[in-house]
C-alpha cells in the first residue's frame, strides 16, 4: 500500500490551474506581487512543463561556483567552497554527507532562506541569488516546497489551516476552494481525520506529513527537503519516504538532504558533500538523467 | 470564513491569555494614565475656572462701620461697577448643642456667620444650595458652608449655640448645607462658615444692619486699577452716605485664594502624568519587542512558504493593534472610575463643585494615540526586524542562545566566585538578556526615582510643617476682641497654673501707601518685643529688629510677592490706625502661610499710634507642651479673662496652628503618596512583564536544569533571585537620581505654592522604597517563577 497511490499530480484540474497561470497570468498571481513577479510567476508555472518541451540547455537547477562564508564566530568558516551543480527536472536528489559537511547550507541556498557569498544559483530561469527577501518568498511560495527536520508546522493553526496557509499568502485558488484542496491533500497522505487538530496533538511523523501535504499546497515544481525524516522512527521514516518516490513519478523534482545510509540508495542520484564541496556524484544504476 | 494567517493573528491573541494580559496591561497603564491624569487634571481646573467664574468673585470687599439697603443699589448704578451687594458679616463663636447661660466658652470655636439679605437674588459671592430643608433659612436658622463637613460632623436639624461680641448667646437650629467656593474652606482656616436671614440678627443681638459691601468690576482691570475704583467709591458714595470704612479688600482679579496649592497640585499631576506616561512607553516597547523576538521562527517559517513582507507586517500589526483595541477599552474603563474617585476627592477637599465629568477631547484623542499608536510604533521596528530577517536566521533564532561571557559585566559576574550555584546562575540570567534588562531597568530606575522624590518632597513638606511650626515658640496664644491694657492682660496670664513665661503684642490692620497713590490694605503690622521669646525669626536678608530703634521694620516674603516693587533697604509709606509714617524695611523673613506681615518692635509702635500700652494678642509658653495640655493652657486663660472682664475673640495652641499649616500642605502629600503608588503600579506590571518573558524564553534551559535534577523549589528561587537582582539594581539607581529630581520637584513646588519649601532628603523614604520594590520583585516574579517550576522536562525540550 503506497498512501500516495491516488496522487493526481500532473491531473487534469490542476496541471490545468498552473497551465492556465502561464497563459493569462492571472488566477495563480493576483494580488499586490503579481505585477513584479510576473516573470517569477510565469517562471515556476512554466516549469511544470519543463521536462516535456526539452529545454536541455537550461537545467532546473544550477549552481554556479556557489561560495558560502559564515563569520558570526571569531574565524570566518567557509561552509560551501564554490560548488557546481546542475539538476534536471524529475531527479530525486539525494544530499549525503556527515554533519557540517555543508549540506543543509546548499539545500538552503536552493530554498533562497540562506543566501550565497559569492556564485549564481539558477532555478527555473530565476536568479535566486540576486532575489531580495520579499521577491524570494513569493518565489518560494510558488516554486519550492520546503520541508524540514523539525516539521516547523504552526502551532496555533490546525492541521488544515497549515495546510491552507501557503495558498493564502501567495494567493492560489479561490478561498472558497482551499479548503477542498487542502482537505485532498490531507485525504491522500491519510491525514483527513486530524485535519481540525493541532499540531501539537500530532506524532512526529503525523506532523512531518501535514508538512509534506503544506509543501504541496501550491503545486509547486521542486520540493525541497532538509533532513525531512531525521527525526522518525525508521518505518516511519520509510513511509514518508515513499511519499517521495510517488512524488518524483508524479514528475516532481525533489532535493533531499539525508544521512541515512539507507535511505540514501533509493534516491536516483546521491551526491556526497564534504567540507564544502561536492566529492561524489552518484547516479543509481538504471537511473538516467531525464 | 477567515483566512488562516487571520486566524493564527486570532489564536495568537487568545491562545496565551497570561502573555496577552500582560502586553494590555502594558498598554493600559498608559491609558489608565492619561484617562486619571491628564483627564482629572483637566476636569479639574475647567470644573474649578467654571465654578469660580460662576460665584462671581467680588473685585472689591469694603468692611464698613454699617449702611443699609439702598447703599449696594446706588454703587452698582456706577458706570465702572458691574455689580454691588451688601452683607452682614460677623465673627462668632459657637459650641455644638444647648449650651447653658452661664457657660464659659473656653474652647468653643468660631464661625464665620453672614446674614444676608436675598439668598436668591445674590449676583455677587453666589451662595449655592446644595441640601437644605428651607432656602432662604428661616428665623433661628443657619445653613453652613459644607466644607465644615470637612471638620467636624453636623447634620440637618442639629443645633449650635451661637455667641456674638454683644455676649448675647442664641440658639441655631442647622437647615443644612450651601456651596460658596469664595469661603475659605473650613480645614485650611480652622473656623466654619454659616449664613442666616436678616431676620435672625436680632436674636444674636445683632443690628439688622449691613457692614461688607462687596463689588465686582471689569474683570479685565489690573488691581492698581480696581484699587484706584475702590478708593473712589469709598470716598465718594460711601463717604456720602456718612458710612466709615474700615478695610478695603483688593483680591489679585480673577485668582482664587486656594489658587496657589491648586497650581501646584495641577503642576505635580502633570508632571507624574508625563513620568507615568513615558514609563507605560518604555513597558509597552519591552513587552511588544518580547513578544516579537518568540515569533521571529514563525516568521521564518511563513517566509520559506511564501508570505511576503507585507503580509506577515499586516498580521503582526494587525496583532498589536488588536492589543491597542483591548487596552484602550480596558484603560478608559478603569480609568474612568479612578478619574472621579480622584476629582470627586480633589473637589471635597479644595471645596468646588464639578457639575460636568467628561474630560475634553483631546484627552480621549490622547488615550486612543496612546493605546494604538505607541504599540504601533514600538512593534515597527521588531516586525521591520523580523520580516527582513533572513529565513535561515529567522528559523534558528529559537535556538540562539543569548551571547554570554563577551562583555565586561558579563566577565565581571563571570569573575565572582563563592556564589552558591543558583544566585550566580540568576545573577547571569539578568545579564543575559542586556537590551530587556536595560529596557526593564529604565522603567523600574525611572519609577524609583520618582516614588524615591516623591517621599522626599513629601518629607519636605512635613519638615516645611516643622519648621513653620517652631519658628513659633509659644503653647497658647489669645485674640482680644478689643485692645487691652498689657499689664492687666498679663497679670491675669500669669495666675494661670503651669504659664511660665507670656509676652503681649500688638497687631493691627496697615494701609501700604504706593507711590502711585493706590494703597494696599491687606497688610497686618505685628508689634512685638524685638527680643520676643516667642518667634524665631529665620531671615532672608536684612538683619531682625533692634530694641528701641525709631522707624524700621522687617517685612515677610509675602509682603514682597504681594508688593514686588519693594525691595530690602527701601523706605516704604504705611498707614496705621490713621497715622501715616515712613519706615525703613531692614529684614525680610520667610513667608509663613499668613498672609503679608510687618514687624515692628512694640515699644516703638505702641508709640506710633499712642497706644498706651494697649495690646491685642497674648502669648503664652508653658511647662507642658502637650496637645492636651496646650488645649487644657488656651481654656484656662480664656477663663481667667472671661472672669476678669477682660473680653477675647479666640485662642490658638501651637499645636493646632501646625494642623492647619499641615492640612494645607496634606492635600499634596495625600496626592504625591496615591501618585507613588500608580508609580509603584507601573513598576509591578513592568516587571512582572519581563519576567514572564524571561520565563517563557528559557523554558528550554528549565528543561535542562531539570533534566540534571532542579528541584521545583530551586527553580523557583532562581527567578525570584532574578526579580530581586533587577529590583534592587534599579533602587540603587533610582536612589542616586531620586536626589536631583527631588530638588527640581520640591522648587517646582515651592514656585507654584509661592512658598518656600524646606528640603530634606527622606532616608526613610529610600529604605521604605528598598523594602517595598523588594517586596515587589518577589510578588513579581512570583507567578513566572512558579510557572517554570511547572514545567515539564518534556513540555521544554518541545518547546517552541
Amino acid at each position: 500500500m503506497t498512501m500516495f497511490g491516488i496522487w493526481m499530480f500532473g491531473g487534469k484540474k490542476r496541471t490545468g490551474a498552473a497551465a492556465g497561470a502561464v497563459a493569462a497570468g492571472d488566477s495563480v498571481a493576483t494580488g499586490s506581487g503579481a505585477a513584479a513577479t510576473s516573470a517569477i510567476a510565469g517562471a515556476a508555472a512554466g516549469s511544470t512543463t519543463a521536462a516535456g518541451n526539452g529545454a536541455a540547455d537550461r537545467p532546473l537547477i544550477h549552481f554556479d561556483s556557489v561560495v558560502k562564508v559564515y563569520d558570526t564566530g571569531e574565524v570566518p568558516f567557509t561552509a560551501l567552497k564554490g560548488v557546481d551543480l546542475r539538476v534536471e527536472p524529475g531527479e530525486f536528489v539525494g544530499l549525503i554527507g556527515k554533519s557540517g559537511s555543508g549540506k543543509t547550507t546548499l539545500i538552503n541556498m536552493l530554498t533562497g532562506i540562506d543566501h550565497p557569498t559569492s556564485g549564481e544559483i539558477w532555478v527555473d530561469g530565476t536568479p535566486v541569488h540576486s532575489l531580495g527577501e520579499n521577491a524570494l518568498a513569493i518565489w518560494r511560495g510558488k516554486t519550492i516546497g520546503v520541508v524540514f527536520q523539525f516539521f516547523q508546522l504552526l502551532p496555533t493553526l490546525t492541521v488544515a489551516e497549515n495546510v491552507m496557509l501557503p495558498m493564502d499568502f501567495c494567493n492560489v485558488y479561490k478561498p472558497e476552494e482551499r479548503v477542498d484542496v487542502a482537505m485532498a491533500l490531507l485525504e491522500q497522505i491519510e491525514m483527513a481525520d486530524q485535519a481540525d487538530k493541532l499540531p501539537a496533538a500530532l506524532s512526529g511523523g503525523q506532523q512531518q506529513r501535514v508538512a509534506i501535504a503544506r509543501a504541496l499546497a501550491n503545486d509547486p515544481p521542486i520540493i525541497a527537503a532538509d533532513e525531512p525524516t531525521g527525526n522518525l522512527d525508521s518505518k516511519t521514516a520509510d513511509v514518508v519516504f515513499s511519499s517521495f518516490e510517488e512524488l518524483v513519478a508524479r514528475g516532481k523534482t525533489i532535493v533531499m538532504v539525508t544521512h541515512d545510509g539507507d535511505l540514501a540508495a533509493r534516491v536516483t542520484r546521491a551526491l556526497h558533500v564534504a567540507d564544502g564541496e561536492i566529492i561524489e556524484d552518484r547516479r543509481r544504476e538504471g537511473a538516467e538523467a531525464p | 470564513m477567515s483566512s488562516p494567517r487571520w486566524r493564527k493573528v486570532f489564536r495568537d491573541l487568545t491562545g496565551h491569555p497570561v502573555r496577552t494580559a500582560l502586553v494590555v496591561l502594558s498598554i493600559a497603564v498608559g491609558v489608565f494614565t492619561v484617562s486619571v491624569i491628564m483627564g482629572g487634571r483637566e476636569v479639574l481646573i475647567r470644573e474649578f475656572e467654571a465654578d469660580f467664574r460662576a460665584s462671581v468673585a467680588p473685585s472689591v470687599e469694603f468692611d464698613t462701620s454699617g449702611f443699609d439697603d439702598g447703599l449696594p443699589k446706588q454703587v452698582a448704578e456706577r458706570h465702572d461697577v458691574l455689580a454691588a451687594e451688601g452683607r452682614r458679616n460677623m465673627a462668632m463663636r459657637f459650641a455644638p448643642g444647648e449650651v447653658g447661660k452661664n457657660a464659659s466658652t473656653a474652647g468653643w470655636e468660631t464661625l464665620q456667620l453672614s446674614a444676608v439679605p436675598d439668598f436668591d437674588r445674590s449676583g455677587v459671592q453666589k451662595i449655592v444650595r446644595e441640601e437644605a430643608s428651607s432656602w432662604p433659612p428661616r428665623p433661628g436658622e443657619i445653613i453652613l458652608e459644607k466644607s465644615a463637613l470637612m471638620v467636624d460632623s453636623f447634620s440637618a436639624g442639629d443645633v449650635v449655640t451661637v455667641e456674638g461680641a454683644a455676649s448675647k448667646r442664641c440658639e441655631l437650629r442647622v437647615a443644612g448645607f450651601a456651596h460658596d467656593i469664595n469661603t475659605i474652606p473650613a480645614q485650611f482656616q480652622g473656623a466654619i462658615a454659616g449664613y442666616i436671614s436678616m431676620d435672625t440678627l436680632q436674636s444674636l443681638g445683632e443690628h439688622e444692619v449691613l457692614n461688607h459691601l462687596s463689588v465686582v468690576l471689569d474683570p479685565t482691570l489690573s488691581r492698581q486699577a480696581a484699587t484706584r475704583i475702590a478708593a473712589d467709591i469709598r470716598d465718594t458714595d460711601l463717604a456720602a452716605a456718612g458710612v466709615q470704612t474700615l478695610l478695603i479688600t483688593v483680591p489679585e482679579p480673577g485668582s482664587h485664594f486656594l489658587g496657589d496649592i491648586f497650581k501646584a497640585l495641577t503642576t505635580l499631576l502633570l508632571v507624574i502624568g508625563l513620568t507615568v506616561l513615558g514609563l507605560s512607553g518604555f513597558l509597552v516597547i519591552t513587552t511588544v519587542s518580547a513578544i516579537m523576538t518568540q515569533q521571529v521562527r514563525q516568521l521564518g517559517i511563513m517566509k520559506s512558504i511564501g508570505a511576503r513582507r507585507i503580509q506577515v507586517e499586516g498580521m503582526y500589526l494587525a496583532l498589536v493593534v488588536s492589543f491597542g483595541v483591548i487596552a484602550v477599552f480596558v484603560g478608559l474603563l478603569a480609568g474612568r472610575y479612578a478619574c472621579q474617585a480622584l476629582i470627586e476627592y480633589a473637589a471635597g477637599i479644595l471645596n468646588f463643585r464639578v457639575t460636568d465629568m467628561m474630560p475634553p477631547v483631546w484627552v480621549m484623542v490622547l488615550n486612543v494615540a496612546v493605546g494604538m499608536f505607541v504599540p504601533v510604533a514600538a512593534a515597527a521596528w521588531p516586525i521591520t526586524r523580523g520580516t527582513r530577517m533572513r529565513v535561515v536566521r529567522a528559523l534558528n533564532a529559537a535556538n540562539e542562545v543569548p551571547r554570554f561571557g563577551y562583555g565586561f559585566v558579563d566577565r565581571i559576574l563571570g569573575a565572582i566566585k563563592g556564589l552558591p550555584r543558583p544566585v550566580a546562575l540568576s545573577l547571569r540570567n539578568t545579564f543575559l538578556r542586556k537590551g530587556r534588562l536595560a529596557l526593564t531597568l529604565l522603567t523600574l530606575v525611572l519609577a524609583s526615582a520618582v516614588v524615591m522624590a516623591v517621599l522626599t518632597v513629601r518629607t519636605s513638606m512635613l519638615q516645611t510643617v516643622d519648621d513653620m511650626g517652631s519658628w513659633w515658640n509659644y503653647d497658647a496664644q489669645v485674640f482680644l476682641a478689643r485692645p487691652l491694657p498689657s499689664e492687666s492682660v498679663e497679670r491675669e496670664a500669669k495666675r494661670v497654673p503651669g504659664v511660665t513665661a507670656t509676652e503681649t503684642w500688638i497687631q493691627a490692620q496697615a494701609s501700604l501707601m504706593r507711590p502711585d497713590g493706590t494703597e494696599n490694605q491687606g497688610i497686618y503690622v505685628l508689634g512685638l518685643p524685638a527680643d520676643t521669646k516667642f518667634i524665631k525669626p529665620e531671615l532672608t536678608g536684612g538683619r531682625w529688629l533692634e530694641p528701641d530703634v525709631v522707624g524700621e521694620v522687617v517685612v515677610n516674603a509675602d509682603v514682597l510677592s504681594e508688593e514686588p516693587g519693594i525691595r530690602l533697604g527701601d523706605t516704604i509709606r504705611l498707614g496705621i490706625r490713621g497715622v501715616e509714617d515712613d519706615w525703613k524695611v531692614v529684614g525680610v523673613v520667610a513667608g509663613q502661610m499668613m498672609g503679608p506681615i510687618v514687624f515692628v518692635d512694640r515699644k516703638v509702635l505702641d508709640a506710633e499710634i499712642s497706644a498706651g500700652g494697649a495690646v491685642t494678642r497674648l502669648l503664652v509658653q508653658a511647662s507642658e507642651h502637650t496637645i492636651d495640655a496646650q488645649v487644657r493652657t488656651a481654656r484656662d486663660l480664656e477663663t481667667r479673662l472671661d472672669d476678669a472682664s477682660l473680653p477675647i475673640s479666640g485662642s490658638q495652641t501651637q499645636q493646632a496652628q501646625k494642623k492647619t499649616y499641615a492640612s494645607q500642605l496634606g492635600i499634596l502629600i495625600t496626592f504625591l503618596v496615591v501618585l507613588a503608588g500608580l508609580l509603584a503600579s507601573v513598576g509591578v506590571i513592568g516587571l512582572t512583564g519581563t519576567m514572564t518573558m524571561n520565563v517563557l524564553e528559557s523554558t528550554r534551559e528549565i528543561g535542562v536544569m531539570r533534566s540534571v535534577g532542579a528541584s521545583h523549589a530551586s527553580i523557583f528561587g532562581i527567578y525570584i533571585t532574578e526579580g530581586v537582582v533587577v529590583a534592587v539594581m534599579a533602587w540603587m539607581l533610582g536612589a542616586v537620581i531620586s536626589w536631583p529630581l527631588s530638588r527640581v520637584l520640591n522648587t517646582l513646588l515651592a514656585g507654584a505654592l509661592g512658598l518656600q519649601l524646606s528640603y530634606r532628603f527622606s532616608v526613610e523614604g529610600v529604605l521604605l522604597w528598598l523594602v517595598l520594590v523588594v517586596a515587589i520583585a518577589v510578588f513579581a516574579s512570583m507567578l513566572p517563577a512558579w510557572r517554570a517550576s511547572r514545567v515539564s522536562i518534556r513540555d521544554a525540550i518541545s518547546y517552541e
